[in-house]
């Protein structure tokens, strides 16, 4: 049970870990993740770093469609960007990953700004419509320039640092759980500043925001800049991670992936950003796991595919009709259980 | 006395406790499994292949089992879901390794096999081919332990102008494709390819891959009034669109296409605009008994129902797999990727029992032979145009 946590300054009150319990839940996730590389195998530290790509880019799309309410369909196109950055750069100019990733985000943001224009005129459904444009014109852009390697794209060497060539899992682990986690703090500051919660006014209600003071346009092309510089680095990473980069790689279906993330881990909340996109990644991948456990061989995981895409698609219905607020909510239901346990229960 | 016996006791022990050591390293030396792995799509936009696929190298994997195995040695085969895509194949590939020490490996896609090569490279135990008939694979340089189960794509193209430049020369043929890697693949080199044959290449046309209304792209192809039109990047649509359109213009051009529009059931499919349809195929049909062909007889004694053309490519791919490894362990080398692929380059004038009518010799990475088949609407099958076509 969680009794007596009394706050004595305005930044105990603010603080992202207000609690002992959450101090000792954060050393221990901290060790897990310290540890994880050292037990798992090559399979399961593909699916980790697979996972921080897909909860940064998730994370993005979560600051510009949760927390501020603006419907995107092109963070893939932005993920894009910022791979085809960081190829080029890493080819051509043979620049450091770091300032690579970097500039991959910037790029990215750029796009973003310029995509985020529209959101000016149009909401919902309409500004989706105007960002799946952004797709299509990355798409013919990265298909139709020689700079980007055409439709064969672009094969890009292994990332390097001090020496040590990133071009394992292992490796890449190192690299790519940081600046995941790294984000995940910016986001989750973001949103205790000014500029975070003008991003929640416009959410709530543009026009009120816009007489309390919040200059909608600054905001929301701010919005998107942000949303796109995450989908940026995180295409970045994805970029060292397959080092291989073509049109194809970035598909509508990839932002529709995210949106779904949000979606069913909860938008408007940094967690479920991260649950979604651990859902939508792992339980494709677990409930491979769990057929694979049942006895019959090649024929039965012939039978057993579809039936599995099927059940992964029941459960999203499921987390929507049942759970519309999300994973996150889940999580606080949880959460709440055991603040008040075992008064309540 | 005492201490003599006690010291023959100890090396008696020792000498036991060694050889129960050894005998199961020895034992897992002589018996150890050769693993297939397989990221194979078995859902998703690619699972019309996939599945045939998945069938094709089970079956060929359960025939060598059940004849002993590779000198004592079984065959394991270790397939998993893709959905046909890029990460998941990895993942597959990454899941697979990690859980088993794997020799061989089948891939998805190009894309696949452009992604894991560096990790093939790496790590040097595996030989992989795949569904992928992409023309940059098909070299050993950049791709050292990978191979196409047929010719890649330019060879494809390069199969089906050599057969136009014998058959009518000086004909003008027109390229129509995807607007796709897998479209774009072969058509520079081709055009190059046809003008050095006296062809001619009147049109290029390049359409989104899948699109419906063709209405703009056919009356192009009209006006440039090819004798041959070459379709390539498709599956299906908009081939059937373009014939149905061109013919109700009057156009008398014949349509070709490459392998993945080429299975039977696919063309058949195109309906009454199919007639006639001709392509380029690198294995004889499951139905086709024109020769002597022993593998087919026997995949026909275990399915009597049609098999696609992708099972086929599979089952080859499995045969491919079993010889490389065959030869390796006759060689008495190590089992890498290295060695399979030594192998594999000295097959030469080897009989795949029919499934390619002539005997193959694989220099580099492709097995670039290949023959054109026509579509017979009336008995609903695929029938030979020419003799095999070897580059």
């Amino acid at each position: 049970m969680r009794i007596g946590t009394l706050k004595e300054t305005y930044t105990a009150d603010a603080a992202l870990f207000d609690s002992r319990t959450q101090h000792v839940w954060l050393a221990v996730g901290t060790a897990l993740l310290l540890l994880f590389p050292f037990m798992a195998s090559d399979y399961w530290l593909y699916l980790a770093c697979l996972v921080s790509i897909n909860v940064a880019s998730a994370t993005g799309l979560n600051i510009l469609t949760g927390y501020t309410g603006l419907v995107s369909l092109g963070q893939a196109a932005f993920m894009g960007l910022g791979a085809y950055t960081v190829a080029i750069l890493e080819i051509r100019v043979g620049s450091p990953f770091l300032l690579n990733l970097l500039a991959g985000g910037f790029v990215a943001m750029a796009g973003g700004l310029i995509v985020g224009i529209p959101s000016l005129r149009v909401k919902g459904l309409y500004l989706a419509i105007a960002t799946i444009a952004a797709s299509f014109i990355a798409h013919f852009l990265f298909a139709n320039t020689a700079f980007t390697g055409g439709t064969a794209g672009l094969t890009l060497p292994p990332a390097s640092l001090f020496g040590v060539v990133l071009d394992t899992s292992f490796r890449l682990y190192w690299i790519i759980v940081p600046v995941t986690l790294l984000m995940l703090l910016g986001a989750a500051n973001l949103f205790r500043t000014r500029v975070g919660r003008a991003f929640i006014a416009i959410r709530d209600r543009d026009i009120s925001a816009e007489v309390l003071g919040i200059a909608l346009l600054r905001y929301k092309l701010l919005s998107f800049g942000l949303s796109s510089f995450y989908a940026g680095v995180a295409g970045g990473l994805w970029a060292y991670f397959f080092r291989v980069v073509t049109p194809e790689s970035f598909p509508l279906s990839m932002s529709i992936f995210f949106l779904a993330a949000i979606i069913v881990g909860g938008m408007g909340s940094i967690l479920g950003g991260i649950l979604g996109a651990i859902f939508m990644t792992m339980v494709p991948e677990l409930l491979k796991l769990g057929a694979g456990l049942l006895p019959g061989g090649s024929e039965l995981t012939v039978f057993l595919s579809p039936v599995r895409t099927v059940v992964f698609g029941l459960l999203i219905i499921g987390f929507l009709v049942f759970e519309p607020h999300g994973l996150a909510e889940v999580w606080r239901r949880i959460r709440r259980f055991f603040h008040l346990w075992p008064f309540r229960n | 006395m005492q201490t003599s016996s006690i010291s023959q006791r100890r090396r008696a022990l020792l000498l036991a406790a060694g050889a129960s050591l050894i005998a199961p390293l020895a034992h897992a030396q002589a018996g150890e499994d050769i693993v297939i792995g397989g990221s194979i799509p078995m859902t998703g936009v690619f699972a019309f292949a996939g599945v045939g696929i998945n069938s094709g190298i089970a079956d060929y994997v359960k025939i060598v089992n059940d004849g002993g195995g590779i000198k004592g040695r079984k065959l394991r085969y270790v397939p998993e879901d893709t959905g046909y895509k890029v990460d998941v194949s990895v993942a597959a590939f990454k899941k697979i390794t990690s859980q088993n020490k794997v020799n061989l490996y089948y891939g998805d896609s190009t894309a696949f096999s452009r992604t894991i090569n560096p990790e093939l490279e790496r790590t040097g135990n595996i030989m992989m081919t795949g569904a992928s008939f992409a023309t940059e694979l098909n070299d050993p340089v950049k791709y050292p332990n990978q191979f196409l189960v047929g010719p890649d794509y330019t060879e494809m193209f390069g199969i089906l102008l050599r057969h136009i430049a014998k058959e009518k020369p000086g004909a003008k043929v027109a390229f129509v494709y995807s607007d796709s890697e897998f479209g774009r693949d072969p058509i520079d080199t081709s055009e190059a390819l046809a003008k050095k044959l006296g062809l001619t290449v009147p049109v290029k046309i390049m359409t989104a891959p899948g699109s419906v209304d063709v209405s703009t792209e056919v009356i192009k192809l009209r006006r440039a009034a090819p004798d041959y039109t070459i379709f390539h990047g498709y599956i299906l649509a908009p081939i059937p669109e373009f014939i149905t359109q061109g013919k109700q213009m009057g156009m008398t051009s014949k349509w070709m296409g490459t392998f993945w529009t080429m299975d039977s059931s696919t063309v058949m499919k195109m309906g009454e605009a199919g007639d006639g349809f001709m392509g380029v195929m690198p294995y004889r049909y499951y139905y086709d008994t024109s020769a002597k062909a022993p593998m087919l007889d026997k995949i026909r004694q275990l399915h009597p129902d049609y098999q696609s053309t992708a099972y086929i490519q599979g089952f080859l791919a499995a045969m491919l797999f079993t010889e490389a490894a065959k030869r390796t362990l006759d060689a008495g080398k190590e089992l890498n990727g290295k060695n399979f692929k030594a192998a594999l380059n000295s097959i030469k004038d080897f009989d795949t029992g029919g499934l390619i009518g002539v005997p193959i010799t694989i220099k580099g990475n492709s097995i670039p032979v290949g023959r054109v088949y026509k579509a017979d609407m009336k008995a609903q099958k695929m029938v030979p145009a020419s003799d095999w076509i070897a580059l």
